[in-house]
């Protein structure tokens, strides 16, 4: 065996090269569907032309200024803003579900989803957010880093972080930082209320490329960055002394992945707020279908919240007479859903 | 698994052999290891080398702390004192360097994820790849070698979750062997393994030191310990109390000292090593003395049998190298013994005759009769209560041309005759 061509390959790249092309297919189709559909109905080849032409693959000045604006102005960012953020929340997911090998981790329970809140509350009612669409996000990252940093400070004993004690204190510090959040609330007058609870139910409505802008980068670099440390996320799965006897650092890789994490789900809710469900139950979803390497689970994920939320987000648009939050729709879908993969394999391990 | 005997021996292109031949000598050193988990202290003053090579058993009962000294020497435990492998000090390496001088077989086996079992070996590689690189074919080279080592390479595509107990040590054990260590710690999977397999590793790991490789093991099964492992450590309370060869570390004293067992120490004649025999419970000792008159291995197990029951036994003669003295050896049994190929001397026979008075009853086992030993016939005349076991017939034990037999036919008359399986049912 002098070559490696005739040496087969592990069975995940070739599952990779089937799973995530189609993803990827079912992602543009649904994106064009978010971008087509909506109280005013724009064909689906058309959708597609002005797509093409804001882009500047396609120059035709038939198409209708009207429909441009719609399209480019409020429903592409929209779905963009959509696939970022679902894919930041499943694969940190997948990577928080994997890295503390617990079935039940997601960014909600470790403090994210509650600092970013008390921050968004902060800058409501201080004002900062009505004098800058930046301020609210900011405000909440800083919020999601800070509750983060104290969840895992708390669980942090004699320089290892303890899986256990870390979720535990994750629930108590973000029921803390909740209770903290409403008494600040009582204290707020109506319009301020309204806007926090309109962030706290997770919401795309509004968002603009100015939202898109500030979450691509730093959204899409963690994301890979995470898809770096599949191997290091599987070892963990294998277990904590085990991953050390093949050269792994556990505690170090915990930390940097926990911060990775916490950064990229920060950045996704901090514009459209702590969705719900997205990052517990893609990641089961997608297990099922790809198995537990995190090689080929970590991009699954971010495809799959991806779609997952673009489609969610659709379904939300659709009554006639408003919209409903998208957070309210995942949380729909996604908890009845969770429950039917927890009867179906109630046998201990099956699922995770 | 005798068909990979044959097998190609691995290869060792790891650092050491590089270096050359200078560091074989001592591969690991330990000296003055000490780790405690909240200051209780579970490792004490730890020292000791390992050779290139050696097979070394970590033998102890449990909780003497042979997993955590493995977990030492892998790493994983942080603790105070010096460590050093091949030549470089394990403080200050990282776990990606230790991986690529130390692979460890981790007593719990179980993987409850689906992977793929090549996916599990070439975690084995991870130590050698780097954050942006995917397995180079060499990396899918070595992971199949050692599945064919271990014989894997048929479940290559299975789920690791899906195999059995021995299949799935044998995919860690070659997971371990991917990381092309030269040092190999193998912590024995518990007792609760399937039986057929408990002894796989062993039998590959024998083979990999002859091979050049050094393999530290924690082995709860003492037996298994002495056949396979070149030098055996003795701990007890996390220390060690005993170093060295087998037969210098399994003695009466050290299994006293370490479990707590009144052992019976010996070589064993058919395969040359130390063998040990721990009674069963002789706590209903009997106050009978029984003398047992046999010869050519007719008495070994009516003697083991008496010793667990219990009663205080005496032998004899028998001829120098007959293998009944082995067993009377073994068990601290005052046994007269005579030349062999020659009559019993008087002053024997008489000693014979004064032992079976004094004991309460003497037991005639199923051997044969020559001219060496007719007098032992005569002297069981002398019985008070007398025991004939008899399993074959008897004219055909006898090489005396018939004189033997007279006698035998004589003592019979007051004698119990019984087959040996029923021994127990006229014991008194």
């Amino acid at each position: 065996m002098k070559s490696g061509k005739n040496i087969p390959e592990s069975t995940v790249y070739k599952k990779m090269r089937i799973v995530l092309p189609a993803m990827v297919a079912v992602l543009l189709v649904l994106i064009v569907t978010a971008v087509a559909v909506g109280p005013v109905y724009i064909p689906f080849g058309q959708s597609v032309r002005i797509i093409l032409s804001n882009m500047g693959l396609l120059n035709d000045p038939s198409l209708p200024r009207d429909q441009n604006a719609i399209i480019y102005l409020v429903r592409l960012p929209r779905a963009l803003t959509a696939c970022l953020a679902g894919g930041a929340l499943a694969s940190c997911g997948a990577a928080m579900q994997g890295m503390f090998r617990n079935p039940m981790a997601d960014p909600g329970i470790l403090g994210v989803s509650s600092g970013a809140g008390l921050g968004a509350v902060t800058a409501i009612t201080l004002g900062f957010a009505a004098r800058s669409i930046y301020m609210l996000p900011l405000f909440a990252s800083v919020g999601a880093l800070m509750a983060v940093t104290l969840i895992y400070l708390l669980s942090l004993r004699k320089g290892k972080i303890s899986s256990l004690t870390l979720i535990l204190s994750g629930i108590a510090v973000s029921t803390f930082i909740g209770a903290v959040t409403q008494l600040v609330l009582m204290n707020s007058n109506n319009y301020e209320v309204r806007s926090y609870v309109f962030w706290a139910m997770g919401s795309l409505n509004g968002m603009m490329w100015s939202h898109v802008r500030l979450i691509a980068a730093p959204v899409v670099i963690l994301i890979l960055v995470l898809a770096f440390f599949a191997r290091d996320l599987n070892l963990l799965l294998l277990g904590e002394e085990e991953a050390q006897s093949v050269g792994l650092e556990p505690s170090r890789s915990r930390k940097l992945l926990l911060l990775v994490t916490s950064l990229t789900v920060a950045a996704a809710i901090s514009v459209c707020g702590p969705i719900g469900f997205v990052g517990l139950i893609v990641p089961h979803i997608l297990r099922l279908i790809t198995g537990p390497d995190h090689r080929i689970l970590i991009p699954a994920s971010a495809l799959g919240g991806a779609i997952f939320l673009t489609g969610c987000d659709i379904l939300a648009r659709l009554p006639a007479n408003g919209e409903i939050s998208v957070g309210i729709i995942t949380s729909l879908l996604g908890a009845p859903f969770f429950l039917y993969l927890l009867i179906k394999s109630r046998r201990e391990g099956e699922l995770f | 698994m005798a068909e990979t005997n044959g097998k190609t021996p691995l290869s060792n292109e790891s650092y050491l052999s590089q270096a050359g031949t200078t560091s074989v000598k001592k591969l690991l050193v330990v000296r003055d290891l000490n780790f405690s988990i909240n200051d209780k202290q579970i490792l004490g003053d730890i020292c000791f080398d390992a050779a290139k090579g050696e097979f070394i058993g970590v033998i102890g009962p449990n909780g003497a702390g042979k997993t955590t000294l493995l977990k030492c020497i892998d790493g994983i435990y942080k603790s105070t004192g010096n460590i050093e492998i091949g030549g470089a000090d394990l403080v200050g390496m990282s776990s990606r360097e230790i991986a690529g001088r130390v692979a460890m077989l981790h007593q719990d086996t179980t993987v409850t994820f689906p992977f793929t079992v090549l996916d599990i070996v070439l975690t084995g590689r991870y130590h050698l790849l780097g954050r942006f690189k995917a397995e180079r074919p060499a990396d899918y080279e070595a992971a199949r070698r050692y599945m064919e080592y271990t014989d894997t390479l048929g479940l290559e595509g299975r789920l690791i979750n899906t195999l059995s107990g021995g299949e799935r040590q044998r995919v860690l054990f070659a997971k371990a062997l991917a990381q092309e260590t030269d040092l190999i710690l193998l912590d024995e999977p518990s007792a609760s393994m399937d039986i057929a397999y408990e002894e796989q590793t062993f039998r590959y790991s024998a083979e990999l030191c002859r091979n050049g490789k050094t393999v530290i093991a924690a082995v709860h099964d003492l037996k298994t310990a002495v056949r396979f492992c070149s030098r055996l450590i003795l701990m007890k309370d996390g220390r060690i109390i005993a170093d060295g060869a087998p037969e210098m570390v399994v003695t009466r004293q050290n299994l006293l000292k370490a479990y707590g067992v009144n052992a019976l120490v010996y070589k064993n004649r058919i395969s040359g090593q130390v063998d040990f025999h721990i009674p069963g419970q002789a706590e209903n000792r009997r106050d009978k003395l029984v003398h047992v008159i046999g010869g050519g291995g007719s008495a070994s197990g009516v003697i083991r049998q008496l010793f667990e029951g219990g009663y205080s036994i005496t032998a004899g003669v028998f001829a120098h190298g007959d293998s009944d003295l082995g067993c009377t050896d073994v068990f601290g049994i005052p046994t007269l013994v005579c030349q062999p190929f020659s009559e019993i001397d008087d002053e024997t026979f008489q000693k014979n005759i004064e032992m079976i008075r004094a004991a309460d009853f003497t037991i005639l086992c199923d051997m044969p009769f020559g001219q060496q030993n007719i007098k032992n016939l005569k002297a069981a005349a002398n019985a008070g209560k007398l025991i004939i076991i008899e399993d074959g017939k008897p004219e055909n034990r006898d090489f005396t041309g018939g004189k033997a037999l007279l006698e035998y036919n004589a003592l019979k008359g007051n004698a119990v005759v019984i087959e040996s399986a029923r021994l127990h049912e006229v014991l008194p």
